[in-house]
């Protein structure tokens, strides 16, 4: 096997029936489990080329077999809201389930625009107790303007929270608005260019979702991982989103196959609501800086378009 | 740019990059079955519908990602599409009436063009329709060569009968009628050691410009390169020992070739041309169709019912030189003409994407830079011009390969 000097993560899918904890959706009904001896011979090879492991844990209980695997190297547990323990990161499929986790949590909430819309105000009484809420979309590729308007009032209500949360000394942190007033580069998906998934099946994949939607993979734990084009996952080669800024935009490689047809290019509703994330951040850092003095290193610059692609089209 | 008026400039392509150009796929049959066309055995009966082509006009007559631009093409291609010669007399019929009714910009600044295999070029029909739209016509007729050549390849479907002879008879009315017009000749493996007798043999019919390039498949074989290199060298003698230069071009010399690239633009212009098939379907260009692709699925951009789907065309109109090269094609100092096709790129590519560029074509272009500039420096040192191409070197460009 060779060493792979790229990859970060692996994640590993325990079951068709592990939550999706991004924008796509898992539809899938049959249980199916990763094999323990494949599951370990891909623990044995995070470990050799010093991969973070991420377990998606399925809604239903697990071997005790596939249990003793996983112990065998430090990972992070991603988990469905019913199976909160030991979680790191708890995932939550609708808003009103919010109020029942635990303080202190690390939650991922996938939400439909409207869901989230008529549910503003748990989200914004969830934030306070949450140690960080990250937002998934799940229909980002059916917004329209009406959409991104009533998005924009949302962030715009939840900005208000989160600054009277800091206003108290509480630095709440919610991925669409927070994480852009923290970065000065993009942090983003990095789909098979810092992670890759290790799928039910025993095969690699670029995310979950690309083993949900019957893409091809990418190899399997006997016979070695190979990303073709792997080129086109970093984002120097993303002609798009080399030139943004909006830093904190998930810049989903799986929702860019899927509108555009290629992994490096995102349709016009994901960068409009990563700008519109992206605006919304800057004016809660104005905001914030009323208070008194806060991260006075950062900047977000003013800027007059909603979509990059808008501007190398100009050109 | 050449700084002499003794050597023939290539007549130039009315509007080239500005205009929009619109593909109507007419039919897929033809009268041949050349030997080297990737359609052969693909292209069954279908003929596109009058009443499709109407709502195809309506929609790219009123359509918004076309209101920046000032001109248009409307290009007929098939198969054969002079075999459908009275549904493109209505369809171009329809266009002017409703670019007129419209008061639309397009009204005085339009063509309708066509590449035809030129059988039925004098058929009374056919020069009715020239009759008609002269002014606005762009004809480019195919002859590969010599006799030999032509029918070793471009041979009836039914007979395997060359069609030398029923075009060739057609090349003195089609140059009377259009006298800049050019002819498009393709290199492949099998025809690389006629193409000095073939360049010459078009110009003996009195086509002044031919435009000719090496096929992009990886169709090469080792060897290939060197006899490329020796006909152009012929090429290069007979061209210029016979003064033909003054009359006469071949796009295989010019003069820009084989310098370090500076400009990170994208050599192929599709996305910025749309391809409609019978089925109602739009291609960012013909080349991803269905029946012009080897091993990949078609990329449909779109279609008459719901119209261009703007997330497909963003790779197309985002992507640029840099991020589709390979590292030796940034380095390359001889990069300048070393063309693309994106359609052979994605049919070539190891995934489903259009960002990986095929270099099938890279030792036939060194070979065709080597000729060029024996072409050019032997032009020069016979006109006397020789200080203008050394001070051209001396300014030479570097490479920039920064990523933008």
């Amino acid at each position: 096997m060779q060493y792979n000097y790229m990859l970060k993560y692996l994640i590993i899918q325990l079951s068709d029936k592990s939550p999706s904890f991004c924008h796509y959706v898992n539809n899938r009904t049959e249980e199916r489990t990763i094999a323990p001896v494949l599951l370990g011979k891909a623990i044995l090879m995070a470990m050799q080329q010093n991969w973070t492991v991420q377990i998606v844990w399925p809604y239903h209980q697990i071997s005790a077999e596939l249990k003793k695997e996983i112990e065998k190297i430090d990972h992070i547990n991603i988990v469905p809201s019913s199976l909160t323990t030991d979680a790191d990161i708890v995932v939550s499929e609708t808003v009103s389930d919010l109020v029942n986790l635990p303080s202190g949590s690390n939650v991922v909430l996938r939400s439909a625009l409207k869901s989230l819309e008529d549910n503003v105000l748990v989200v914004e009484e969830s934030l306070a107790r949450f140690s960080r809420l990250n937002i998934f979309l799940t229909d980002i590729e059916a917004m329209g303007e009406k959409d991104f308007e009533q998005y924009s009032a949302i962030l715009g209500r939840l900005a208000n929270k989160i600054k009277s949360e800091y206003a108290k000394g509480h630095y709440v942190q919610l991925n669409s608005l927070t994480d852009r007033m923290m970065l000065d580069a993009m942090n983003n998906c990095n789909a098979g260019f810092e992670s890759v998934t290790l799928a039910p099946d025993g095969k690699f994949y670029i995310c979950p979702a690309f083993y949900l939607d019957g893409s091809e993979s990418l190899g399997d734990v006997e016979s070695g991982l190979k990303i073709k084009n792997k080129q086109l996952f970093r984002l120097d080669h993303a002609p798009i989103c080399r030139r943004c800024d909006a830093y904190q935009c998930r810049r989903c490689i799986w929702l860019n196959k899927k509108t555009t047809l290629e992994v490096n290019t995102p349709s016009h509703e994901q960068c409009v609501v990563a700008h519109i994330e992206r605006n919304a951040s800057k004016k809660l850092l104005d905001s914030v800086r009323e208070l008194g003095e806060f991260l006075p290193e950062k900047s977000i610059e003013e800027i007059d378009y909603l979509d990059p692609f808008d501007i190398i089209n100009e050109k | 740019m050449t700084t002499t008026n003794q050597i023939k400039n290539e007549n130039g392509v009315w509007e080239e990059g500005i205009a929009r150009e619109i593909t109507f796929i007419v039919t897929k049959d033809c009268q041949l079955a050349c030997k080297y066309c990737y359609l052969v055995g693909k292209n069954g009966g279908e003929r596109m519908d009058f009443e499709l082509a109407k709502r195809v006009v309506d929609y790219v007559l009123t359509c918004d990602v076309f209101k920046n631009d000032r001109s248009v093409v409307w290009d007929f291609i098939g198969g054969e599409p002079f075999l459908e010669i009275d549904l493109i007399d209505k369809i171009c019929d329809y266009i002017k009436t409703e670019m007129f009714r419209l008061n639309h910009r397009w009204f005085n600044s339009y063509r309708f063009s066509f590449a035809t295999n030129g059988i039925n070029y004098h058929t009374p029909k056919v020069q009715e329709y020239i009759r008609k739209n002269h002014s606005h016509l762009s004809i480019m007729m195919t002859v590969d060569g010599t006799k030999l050549l032509h029918d070793m390849n471009r041979v009836y479907k039914d007979s395997d009968r060359g069609s030398y002879e029923d075009v060739v008879k057609n090349v003195p009315l089609w140059q009377s009628q259009f006298p800049n017009a050019g002819t498009k000749v393709t290199i492949s493996h099998s025809n690389i050691d006629f193409i000095k007798d073939s360049v010459l043999h078009l110009f003996s019919l009195g086509i002044g410009d031919v435009n000719i390039n090496c096929v992009f498949e990886n169709v090469w074989e080792p060897g290939d390169d060197i006899r490329l290199e020796n006909q152009l060298m012929q090429l290069a003698d007979a061209i210029i020992d016979n003064d033909l230069y003054r009359t006469h071009t071949c796009s295989f010399f010019w003069e820009a070739l084989g310098k370090p690239m500076t400009s990170n633009e994208n050599w192929c212009g599709a996305g910025k041309m749309m391809s409609v098939d019978a089925a109602g379907n739009f291609y960012p260009c013909t080349r991803f169709a269905g029946y012009s692709l080897r091993s990949k699925k078609p990329i449909i951009i779109g279609n008459i019912e719901e119209g261009i789907n703007l997330n497909k065309l963003r790779p197309f109109l985002s992507l640029d030189r840099i991020t589709q090269s390979p590292r030796e094609c940034l380095d390359c100092e001889i990069a300048s003409g070393c063309a693309w096709c994106q359609g052979e790129n994605y049919d070539a590519a190891e995934t489903d994407t259009i960002f990986q560029r095929s270099t099938a074509i890279c030792l036939m272009h060194k070979a065709r830079v080597r000729a060029n500039n024996y072409y050019w420096n032997k032009l020069f040192r016979k006109l006397e011009m020789q200080g203008l191409r050394e001070e051209w070197d001396k300014t030479k460009i570097k490479c920039n390969t920064t990523i933008c």
